[in-house]
């Protein structure tokens, strides 16, 4: 009887695994296609498509320019979000319920409406559309993410150390920095993480919001526009490896330390 | 030297104020233009309700609100079910110290790029794709079966990462729990299922309620999935919203679309409010 | 352009402005670096995205051509209003909407002895759209037919020849829509018996219902590349809108794949290329013009990686080869049998507009 529903438990694991692996396979697989079209049958394997991705220089720019809007975006969020989860935490703020609302307020809009929001209104401004605009954008989807993240985690005990901090002489800025940050950094990093994730992912924002220099998930659509090429399978293998690696390292360094 | 304590407003004034010049003043903007209309190529700025009357007269307008919120309904539910076994597996059958492993092996592909893991799903449902080439390898086809250019195809599609955001969050839920409810209710003679069904199932459900309404607004925002997956055999809001700007310069529509987009899922959220409050528990 | 969008009161405009510093002041490093001596930047269809085709000019006159992407001129204004007057330098438009962009104040007229006009087929000078009170406006640059591109192992070239063949049901399931409303609906009102250019709102209930009719056999409707996809993956074998320009670039590794024009013929589609009024870089970009119209730049354009179709110079530098596949000499033909695009009136466009989002929906 328990064997069985353990038998079943591995089964059901293993088919959802597969589920979620299949196109990930698919798709590396025939990045390594020899001819024009990604579909069975397989007639590789060639390097041609992982050359003509090494070669294309707006691809290579594109990569540039999405890790430089999401570092530079995800670090405001983080910034600005720790701050005003320190203001919320720490005092009493008059309306408080209502001004924590308006922060949290983007997470439940769709990143479409929010993107035509700032077109439209950039548009009527004259405001250029570029990859500064994108980085805006990103800030309004993920300010509200990393306010809520940290603020969940300033707890009571964390007050207690600042205040006696406070009773020692240092300032608020002294605080703020000396002693509120470190004690937060997991949540701070795990802020400054997903928001690099969803910044660096992140389509429609971009694709409203740019011309000729663009972001990855763009210049990838532009890519699969143009036609079925083996060429979208090498690029997308490409930022799966670089994300595996990413992610392998920030698990064996980062939370490996936290845990111990 | 004691330092001088700042209110709270030096604090919470700069994301308060970014918040207020990058989100609400462009969707106030938002709201003004959707009042305006486009005739020809000359843009009618007297304010009047010509778009929402149009969206609300046009069967082919309204169907995409109807056809997003049946899909989204879809994949939410398809997402739930699929997920909430998978991490009760992970949370209950796997040894804790593999846990983390497995969770995150189960996440892994979350970090394909989003507009690629469309295109691969279009690779493996094609007619030549992967799935019918084997199935008739196998020979269980004689005929390929049309999957990609579905509603099927964008339900799967959108399904794939939920599936693995819904494990990760209900995962999370599920190891909140104290061990000790489900003693309790084996001591008072429940058995696995009753235990699920009366306890453990309703302490979960908050947790399943803030992934399915993260579920609802991802999906029914998304313009890449069913364009690229649905093949245009039926338009949903988003891709009806694209279409206001990619055929001509109609922002009008596209912001009237917009706004109305946004009502439904406030609508939703409203519906799942006791679960969201984002207050300090 | 017509409307009256771009007057905006004062005290808005003051509004505005304040809204606007405030958030440019907001991150000063926006700035950017100064831009390289010579950049244009050009609004145009897929085909002149490919390295092939830009590289050579970048190399010989040092000038950076920067591409925008865009798929129908709706989306061309529709960007064009989101831009800032001087943005753009180089326009490649559909022939048929040059008129109407003409209109709209957006191009500068050309000089014509800058220009190889005895070099193009003369049916491509399109002077009744290009030319205005003796000014030309733009110059065609490349032309192909919307037609039916098909799969002859798998359907009957014979069926092919009569347009009915989209809306009957004998290849249901097996026929896929380019997502294009102009050049499709020119085709039905072709099959309905009815010429492009005479279109008017009485004629819409009949396409309306055709269109319907071709959407109930179809299996997908696909922009660019997924009509091309489905082709060249088998996934339909009938693609309605599609011509040389879908079966060209893949002739190499699909050889299956053919385009023929109906006997009440096919759409002639062109695409014309014109400056911007508003450029501030005339200069370099007569000199983008003057290569793309070259026979060099015209070869490489007629091959280009998204899509491959007729250059409009007879001395286009293409290989023997190159110009079989393209049907260099079956031109004469194809264009007595075909007419162009339709070039409805903005009120018409939108009503296009509705039956097409109706027949998606279906």
């Amino acid at each position: 009887m328990r064997r069985a529903s353990d038998m079943a438990a591995v089964a059901y694991a293993l088919l959802i695994f597969g589920f979620i692996f299949l196109p990930v396979i698919v798709l590396a697989v025939f990045s390594f296609q020899g001819s024009q079209i990604p579909v069975p049958p397989f007639n590789g394997p060639s390097l041609k498509w992982y050359g003509a991705v090494l070669s294309d220089g707006r691809m290579l720019t594109a990569i540039g320019n999405s890790t430089l809007v999401a570092l530079i975006s995800s670090l405001v969020s983080t910034v600005l979000g720790f701050l005003a989860a320190y203001g919320f935490a720490r005092h009493a703020v008059p309306g408080g319920g209502w001004l924590k609302g308006l922060i949290v307020a983007p997470l439940s809009v769709s990143y479409l409406i929010i993107g035509m929001g700032l077109l439209i209104t950039f548009t009527r401004l004259g405001i250029p559309k570029s990859l500064f605009a994108v980085g805006l954008g990103h800030v309004v989807i993920n300010l509200p993410l990393c306010f809520a993240i940290i603020y969940s985690q300033m707890g009571e005990h964390h007050a207690n150390i600042e205040r006696a901090a406070r009773d020692l002489g240092a300032s608020d800025v002294q605080v703020l920095t000396l002693i509120t940050a470190p004690m937060l950094w997991p949540a701070l990093f795990a802020s400054f993480f997903l928001s690099m994730t969803f910044s660096w992912d992140e389509f429609i924002i971009a694709f409203l919001l740019t011309r000729f220099e663009t972001t990855l998930p763009v210049e990838i659509w532009t890519l699969l526009r143009s036609g079925l090429s083996p060429k979208a399978n090498a690029i997308g293998t490409v930022v799966f490896a670089i994300s595996i690696v990413l992610v392998a390292v920030i698990e064996l360094t980062v939370f490996r330390k936290r845990a111990r | 030297m004691r330092g001088r304590r700042l209110g709270p407003w030096p604090f919470i004034a700069p994301a308060l104020a970014y918040t207020a010049l990058f989100f609400a003043i462009p969707f106030v903007v938002m709201a003004v233009v959707s009042l305006w209309t486009l005739s020809g190529t000359a843009l009618d700025m007297t304010p009047g309700f010509g778009n929402y009357i149009r969206f609300f007269t046009t069967e082919s307008f309204f169907k995409a609100i109807r056809n997003s919120l049946e899909v989204t309904a879809l994949v939410t539910i398809v997402s739930v079910v699929l997920a909430y076994p998978m991490a009760w597996i992970l949370a209950e059958k796997v040894p804790v110290r593999w846990q983390r492993m497995a969770l995150i092996l189960a996440i892994l592909p979350f970090w394909t790029s989003y507009v690629v893991r469309s295109y691969a799903w279009l690779l493996v449902l094609a007619e030549k794709g992967v799935i019918n080439s084997w199935l008739m390898g196998l020979g269980l086809l004689n005929e390929p079966v049309q999957m990609a250019n579905t509603r099927f195809a964008t339900v799967l599609g959108f399904a794939h990462f939920f599936v693995m955001l819904l494990t990760l969050t209900i995962y999370a839920n599920l190891k909140q729990l104290s061990p000790n409810y489900r003693r309790a209710a084996a001591d008072l003679g429940a058995n696995g299922i009753q235990t699920f069904i009366h306890v453990i199932l309703p302490l979960t459900l908050p947790g399943i309620m803030v992934g399915a309404f993260l579920t609802f607004v991802l999906a029914i925002g998304d313009y890449i999935t069913p364009q690229i997956l649905g093949g245009s055999n039926e338009l949903l809001m988003p891709q009806l919203i694209m279409l206001q700007i990619l055929r001509k310069p109609d922002f009008p529509m596209a912001s009237a679309l917009s706004i109305i987009l946004m009502i439904v899922v406030s609508i939703a959220y409203l519906a799942c409010a006791r679960w969201l409050k984002l207050e300090r528990a | 352009m017509k409307s009256n969008h771009r007057e905006v009161p004062a005290r808005r405009r003051l509004i505005a402005w304040a809204l606007g510093s405030t958030m440019f002041g907001f991150f000063a490093w926006q700035a950017g670096p100064a831009q390289a001596a010579e950049e244009i930047n050009a609004l145009v269809w897929c085909d002149h995205d490919d390295p092939n085709l830009i590289e050579p000019f970048t190399r010989e006159t040092g000038i950076k051509v920067n591409l925008k992407v865009y798929e129908g001129t709706g989306q061309a204004l529709s960007l064009i209003e989101q831009s800032q007057p001087g943005d753009w330098d180089v326009l490649v438009v559909d022939g048929i909407d040059v008129p109407r962009v003409a209109a709209q104040g957006l191009l500068d007229p050309l000089p014509d002895d800058k220009l190889p006009l005895a070099d193009i087929f003369p049916p491509l000078l399109m002077e009744a759209q290009t030319v205005k009170d003796g000014k030309r406006y733009a110059i065609s640059e490349k032309f192909g037919y919307n037609s039916i591109s098909y799969n002859k192992e798998k359907v009957d070239p014979a069926d092919m020849q009569a347009m009915a063949i989209l809306w009957g049901d004998k290849y249901k399931g097996r026929i896929a829509i380019y997502d294009y409303y102009l050049p499709v609906i020119g085709m039905v009102a072709m099959g309905l018996g009815k010429k492009t250019a005479d279109l008017t709102e009485a004629d819409l209930p009949a396409i309306r219902d055709t269109l319907l009719k071709m959407k109930g056999v179809s299996k997908l409707v696909g922009d660019v590349a997924t009509s091309q996809n489905a082709i060249a993956t088998g996934e339909v074998d009938i693609l309605v809108g599609g011509g040389e320009w879908v079966t060209a670039g893949l002739a190499k590794d699909n050889p299956a794949l053919d385009f023929v024009l109906p006997k009440e013929g096919g759409v002639l589609w062109s695409q014309a290329i014109g400056i911007f009024a508003a450029s501030q870089k005339k200069d370099a970009a007569l000199k983008f013009l003057q290569y793309i119209v070259s026979p060099e730049g015209q070869a490489r354009l007629a091959t280009s990686s998204c899509y491959w179709a007729m250059p409009v110079n007879t001395k286009a530098t293409l290989t023997d080869e190159q110009k079989k596949i393209l049907r260099w000499d079956d031109q004469p033909g194809y264009l007595a049998n075909s007419q162009l695009y339709p070039a409805p009136s903005a009120e018409l466009d939108a009503k296009m507009q509705e039956v097409w989002t109706e027949m998606l929906q279906k």
